[in-house]
């Protein structure tokens, strides 16, 4: 199964100084305490909102 | 990162034209239509792209192009853009002429093509911003503030402080709440909890149609990617588990042998051992050694209720009084030994203070009688007699008590020596009452020895019956009856364990069926049809708790960001407001929904809306600085204002003057204007100009020459 989390976006995300890359960082922070379930919740959760920033931005491909 | 020079060719009113700038503040001043705003909207254009070529590109002209030039931090970048093509050439180089980085190809505006991102990439790595709606709401000042109000500044200033241009994270909060309301009632955020929503609606259809639900429990659901995960954890932790309980088979088996074995043993010891029993026919044999045994234990019984040993050595009586002798010997030295203490303390010490005071007095005495030249040989004879005979009687006490601790020490030598010899046959008494299994401590061979005194008659006749095959016989019953308990209970929890683990290995089964279902979206044969009402009951708790812990999570993120960043923003944009005014107004602060206030007489916020346009515009360009220099990381763009102050009184414009002045300090600032007042100050400021072609100032007079051309002009 392709994982969100660990990912180079993510990644990438994660290092911007805005509330996207505190967003990220904080998934990642949770993530690392998370179980399995909670896991694939938080990992659906970021997924939602990453695509919701991107559609803001317009850079939907 | 300074821009140091624009190079346009056929770009708008300009033909080829290459304009410089410095570090600082740079004016370019000019009238209207001399080409400023083209020049500012130059810096954009070929960083990003544009989609408004026709105002760039001349009439009839086939080439429209431009290039930047940026220096900073040992680097050169250069930055050239065909705007018909969108052909770009970036080139990254070091002091000497190295090239760095490099990039070459087509990125229009909006382009998402591989080549597009690499080149955003590279732009994001080296100036800090690849999104021109970010630079320009940033780093770019327009000469229409007024579009920035009310909630629409609170808007673009949320976005700007997220660290994106068009992305209001306020905006996809609100989203995400209202979808989450379009699907249920029941929600932790408080708005319109009466109305069913589909969520109820098809939990009633369900609970209509026989199934258990009636009332709308929300619960986290299992999804393929729960239930997945679920097989995988009881996966590991059954194999774990049958690991364990393979481990018990081993270890209750091998407790069974040994069980089995130690019988053999007894048996096979009792055969051996030479007593009546062997003696007895076959068939009384049995019996006889049960009566043994029986009559063996008894006595064991009672030797414990006496609080003796099970098996008493026949040396105890005899080592009992060594104890006791020991303790006599070691307690004849108690009192010779404190006699000495007290004979050493009682010893007189010599009183060498005393005498060497006398002796200082004696000699202030002859100090005196020589000072005052009275008697002075007398008392020096005196004093010197005197002296002496202190000084005889001390050493002699000294003498007299060495000789006497001396003594002492030789008697305490002595002492310590048999001492040490009786603690040496302690010692070894010790050793042989651990070996036999007995107290080795005084107190409890006190103890035995007043117990060994009162049941005299009980050991004699333990001691006839021989005690050895007895402790044998006792340690191994009690040993069987131990192992079997043992083995009673291990097999009591090996039967808990192995009903743990076929309740996993069914709830395993369970998961694997209902993962099974799902992939196939068919219900199974034997299993509960699940209908269409299910499925969409199950998809919509999925999303309701996604949808919740997106809320949690942004609403987090936002907190967390204004915390941290909020702060300095209202702190820089305070600082620079309060040189705007002149002091008046010292304290900005944006909201949680990014409304600016303003401190009034150092007690009240008042909003910003309450003060008229030319405050209004000075807290925009304060909070626009201020938002730059917080962004700033050391890789800023140059600032560029485009006539922002046109709403400014002379006073104000002063200021914001002043403003822009202490903006530039740290990096570059390029505003445009065709005010002659600006001009005037650039002039004084020694500020570096740029006059555009116009009635201003002519640039075509190269007679001044140098770079201070128009500041000549102007004084």
């Amino acid at each position: 199964m392709t994982r969100l989390l660990g990912s180079t976006h993510v990644e990438t995300r994660a290092r911007e100084e805005s509330v996207r890359g505190v967003l990220v960082r904080m998934v990642l922070e949770q993530a690392e305490h998370a179980d399995s379930n909670e896991l694939v919740l938080l990992e659906k959760a970021l997924q939602m909102l990453l695509r919701r920033f991107q559609v803001m931005e317009g850079d939907v491909s | 990162m300074i821009l140091r020079s624009v190079e346009l060719e056929n770009f708008g009113r300009f033909r080829a034209r290459t304009i410089e700038f410095r570090r600082g503040v740079n004016l370019v001043i000019g009238p209207n239509e001399a080409g400023k705003s083209t020049l500012a909207e130059a810096v954009p254009a070929v960083l990003f792209g544009t989609d408004r070529l026709e105002k760039f590109k001349p009439w009839g002209r086939n080439v429209c192009q431009a290039a930047l030039f940026f220096e900073g931090h040992g680097r050169t970048i250069q930055i050239k853009r065909n705007l018909i093509t969108d052909e770009v050439e970036l080139i990254e180089r070091d002091d000497l002429y190295h090239t760095l980085s490099q990039f070459s190809g087509k990125a229009p505006l909006r382009g998402r093509s591989a080549s597009c991102r690499e080149y955003r990439s590279l732009l994001e790595s080296l100036l800090g911003v690849a999104d021109e709606s970010l630079f320009k709401a940033t780093y770019f000042f327009g000469h229409h503030p007024q579009e920035w109000r009310g909630d629409e500044l609170a808007q673009k200033l949320r976005t700007l402080v997220s660290g994106t241009a068009e992305t209001d994270y306020a905006e996809i909060l609100d989203e995400l709440l209202d979808e989450h309301f379009q699907l249920t009632r029941s929600n932790p955020w408080g708005r319109d909890k009466q109305r069913d929503r589909e969520y109820e609606e098809v939990c009633q259809q369900l609970a209509q149609q026989g199934g258990v639900e009636a009332v709308p429990v929300f619960v986290e659901i299992d999804t393929s990617a729960d239930i997945e995960a679920q097989i995988e954890k009881y996966t590991v932790e059954l194999e774990n588990d049958r690991r364990e309980y393979e481990k018990g088979l081993r270890y209750i088996e091998r407790i069974r042998r040994q069980t089995v074995g130690s019988e053999k043993i007894v048996g096979s010891a009792k055969k051996s051992t030479p007593t009546e029993v062997e003696v007895l026919p076959e068939g009384n044999k049995t019996s006889a050694k049960d009566d043994a045994l029986s009559d063996d234990i008894a006595l064991s019984e009672k030797l414990v209720a006496a609080g003796l040993p099970q098996n008493p050595p026949r040396e105890l009586p005899e080592l009992l009084a060594d104890a006791a002798k020991i303790r006599q010997e070691l307690a004849t030295f108690q009192q010779p030994l404190s006699a000495l203490n007290s004979r050493e303390k009682k010893i007189p010490k010599v009183p060498w203070v005393v005498v060497a005071c006398a002796s200082a007095v004696f000699a202030a005495g002859v100090a005196i009688a020589w000072w005052q030249n009275f008697h002075f040989l007398w008392f020096l004879l005196g004093a010197g007699v005197c002296s002496a005979l202190l000084l005889g009687w001390g050493g002699w006490l000294h003498i007299s008590r060495n000789k006497v601790l001396a003594g002492c020490r030789k008697e305490r030598n002595r002492l310590d020596q048999k001492k040490l010899e009786v603690q040496k046959r302690q010692a070894e008494l010790s050793e042989r009452c651990n070996a036999l299994g007995l107290p080795s401590s005084a107190v409890d061979l006190v103890r035995l020895q007043k117990l060994v005194a009162a049941h005299r008659e009980l050991l004699e006749c333990c001691w006839k019956q021989g005690g050895l095959l007895k402790e044998d016989v006792v340690d191994e019953k009690s040993k069987n009856a131990e192992d079997g308990q043992e083995l009673y209970q291990l097999e009591s929890r090996m039967a808990e364990f192995e009903t743990g683990l076929k309740q996993k290995e069914l709830r395993l089964q369970e998961l694997q069926l209902q993962l099974k279902e799902l992939s196939t979206n068919q219900p199974l044969q034997g299993q509960a049809p699940v209908t269409a009402l299910q499925y969409r009951k199950l998809e919509l708790e999925e999303r309701i708790a996604v949808l919740r812990k997106a809320v949690n999570l942004l609403a987090g993120a936002v907190d967390e960001f204004s915390r941290s960043h909020l702060v300095d923003l209202n702190d820089a944009a305070g600082k620079l407001f309060g040189k705007i005014t002149g002091g008046r107004y010292t304290a900005v602060k944006l909201d949680e929904n990014m409304m600016p206030s303003v401190k009034v007489d150092g007690r009240r916020w008042v909003s910003a809306e309450q003060f008229s346009k030319g405050t209004v515009d000075a807290i925009y360009l304060a909070l626009r600085i201020a938002l730059a220099k917080v962004r700033d990381d050391g890789r800023s763009l140059p600032l560029m204002l485009d006539d922002p102050f046109v709403h400014l009184d002379q006073k104000r414009l002063a200021k914001a003057l002043n403003l822009v002045d202490l903006a530039s300090t740290d990096g570059q600032l390029i505003l445009f204007s065709h005010n002659s007042d600006i001009g005037k100050r650039a002039a004084r400021e020694r500020w570096h100009v740029v006059p555009l072609d116009g009635d201003i100032v002519d640039t075509t007079s190269e007679e001044e020459g140098g770079d201070h051309v128009g500041q000549l002009h102007l004084l």
